[in-house]
């Protein structure tokens, strides 16, 4: 599998004005080489370490394409891809074992991640109390509703604690209430731990109350438009829920919904 | 199968208006393998009673075709003392079965020893499965009796050449079908261990392996019941005590009701052995079917 280039270490220091993932120029094909398909053309891009970078745009437009560049999954036909520190993924589906129960999905990102089979219990228990499903290591995964099936995912994707984060549609299958929780959980764990987050969503208001820096993107083929940037305030006194009532999040939120039906009638 | 039980188990009347309940699924299904049974037993009672019209109507000679009740007099008698005789040639008949039986365990349990890591193997390298592949369905397609000569040259008559046969036929099946299921894996889930950090080494062994493991199973089940055919094969030549060569040796005095008896012995086993195996599938691999 093509790894994309990964330099430094896991934990080093970032000096100011690094990048933790550039893509420059790149264009990404699929199909047969005769007729292939162009999932993405051409899109340069730089994610500073701690950015929350939100990718919107219609379906088919290259959004899990650019994801699974920056995971090494995928290799550019034109262009470099350069990731620089440990990447984590929430797949758009949950991709658990089911031969493991939820307890053993963690323990296998816990073992990858090194950390001792004393410590993994612990562990076990935290995270899947920040996802919201305490007490159900035991579970198998088969026997979960397919909204706490992703949340084992993202928790299994957080126990390997990755400083890249990407994550593709997490919160699309669940209900309202848990996915609010989940939204203020996550911006505030990459806030508080410094994670640098690519987050793909098809929701306007969930990419101005999570991202940084939101980039609206159009089909046909895929590219980046325009850029959003959403100088909401960030950091672990932050509470998210008010912010969702607050006046710059809906001029915000309309501002990007308009970028989005531009770039959509552009295409 | 809850699937297809569900619909059953709301057709039984309802009176409390919960036909889903679990316990009445439960009853349902324990009436079901009751029909089942005896729908098994009456089969069997008409398959006994047109054997019995046959040789009453003595179409054949009765060296041909015995009388059932012959044939349970040869199972009696392979299966007693008498005369100072223990059974067929100084051996019970579950004694000849039990030594057959361990032959088949041994037989299959090394080809799935070496079967399942050179599956694995096949499965992954590329060049490995270019070579090996072709060997394996060679050696699928070769008829065990015909090895079997050259066997005995090597190996002489003892046990050796006979387990040796045995793991020539369960190799092949145990091997094609863990390479097909390790190349089955979806890639989903090698792509989920590989963000995690997982190298080849644990990929292979922590994801490809248990995520192949359903299909290794129902290979190892296919060996055995290849190995179970084999078996008789396996002792045409010095194979007292042991099933297939307890059959020989009554074929060789025309003794049709033992060779039937024998032949009964072994098919039965046989599906007392798989039952055995599809409840060990089961309970090895509960989320086949579910993920
Ligand atoms: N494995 C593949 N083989 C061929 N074409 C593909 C493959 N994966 C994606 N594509 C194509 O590439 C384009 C971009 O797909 P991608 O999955 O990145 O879209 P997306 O923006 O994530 O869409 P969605 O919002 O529906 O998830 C689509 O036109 C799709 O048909
Ligand atoms: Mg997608």
């Amino acid at each position: 599998m093509p790894r994309a280039e990964t330099t430094g270490t896991a934990g080093a220091a970032v000096a100011a004005g690094a990048v933790d993932v550039e893509l420059a120029g790149v264009s990404v094909l699929y199909g047969p080489a005769k007729a292939p398909v162009t999932a993405v053309e051409d899109v340069s891009l730089a994610v500073t370490p701690g950015e929350f970078v939100v990718l919107v745009g219609p379906s088919g437009c290259g959004k899990t394409t650019l994801l699974r560049l920056v995971a090494g999954f995928e290799r550019p036909a034109t262009g470099t891809v350069r990731v620089h520190r440990k990447v984590g993924v929430v797949f758009q589906q949950p991709r658990l074992f089911p031969w493991r129960t939820v307890a053993g999905n963690l323990a296998f990102a816990l073992a990858r991640h090194g950390v001792p089979r004393a410590a993994r219990a612990a562990r076990t228990e935290e995270l899947l109390g920040l996802v919201g499903l305490p007490g159900m290591g035991g579970r198998r995964t088969w026997e979960l509703s397919g909204g706490q099936r992703q949340r084992v995912a993202i928790a299994r994707a957080l126990a390997a604690e990755p400083q890249i984060l990407l994550m593709d549609e997490p919160f699309a299958a669940l209900d309202a209430l848990t996915r609010e929780r989940l939204q203020e959980e996550v911006r505030t764990l990459a806030a508080v731990t410094g994670t640098t987050v690519v987050f793909v969503t098809h929701s306007a208001e969930e990419a101005v109350l999570l991202g940084s820096r939101v980039l609206v993107m159009a089909a046909g083929p895929g590219r980046v438009v325009e850029e959003v940037a959403v100088p909401l305030p960030r950091g672990a006194g932050v509470d998210v829920a008010a912010l969702r009532g607050a006046a710059p999040f809906a001029s915000l939120r309309a501002e990007l919904s308009r970028a989005t039906r531009e770039a959509a009638a552009g295409a | 199968m809850t699937l297809l039980d569900a619909p059953k188990s709301t057709s039984v009347p309802a009176t409390d208006g919960r036909a889903g309940s679990p316990g009445r699924r439960r009853a349902g299904r324990a009436g079901q393998v009751l029909r089942w049974t005896a729908l098994r037993l009456l089969a069997l009672a008409v398959l006994l009673v047109a054997w019995q019209a046959v040789v009453a109507a003595g179409v054949w000679p009765r060296v041909l075709v015995p009388a059932p009740a012959e044939v349970w007099r040869a199972l009696v008698r392979a299966s007693t003392v008498h005369d100072g005789v223990r059974g067929v040639s100084g051996h019970l008949l579950v004694e000849h079965l039990a030594v057959s039986l361990r032959r088949i365990a041994l037989g299959t349990g090394y080809a799935a020893l070496a079967g399942v890591p050179l599956g694995l193997l096949i499965g992954v390298v590329r060049p490995l499965a270019v070579v090996l592949e072709p060997a394996v369905t060679f050696l699928r397609t070769l008829p065990p009796l015909a090895y079997l000569s050259l066997l005995v040259i090597w190996f002489g008559i003892d046990e050796s050449p006979k387990i040796w046969l045995l793991v020539i036929a369960a190799l092949p099946p145990i091997t094609a079908a863990t390479a097909a299921a390790v190349r089955g894996v979806p890639g989903d889930l090698v792509e989920a261990a590989r963000a995690l950090g997982a190298g080849p080494v644990s990929v292979l062994l922590a994801v490809r392996l248990p995520a192949a493991l359903p299909e290794i199973l129902t290979g190892i089940r296919i060996a055995v019941g290849i190995a179970y055919t084999s078996v008789v094969a396996a002792e045409t030549i010095n194979g007292v005590p042991g099933i297939g060569g307890m059959i020989r040796d009554a074929q060789r005095y025309n003794q049709t009701d033992l060779v039937i008896a024998g032949l009964l012995a072994i098919g039965l086993s046989g599906i007392l052995l798989d039952a055995l195996f599809r409840g060990v599938e089961r309970a090895a691999v509960p989320w086949r079917g579910r993920a």
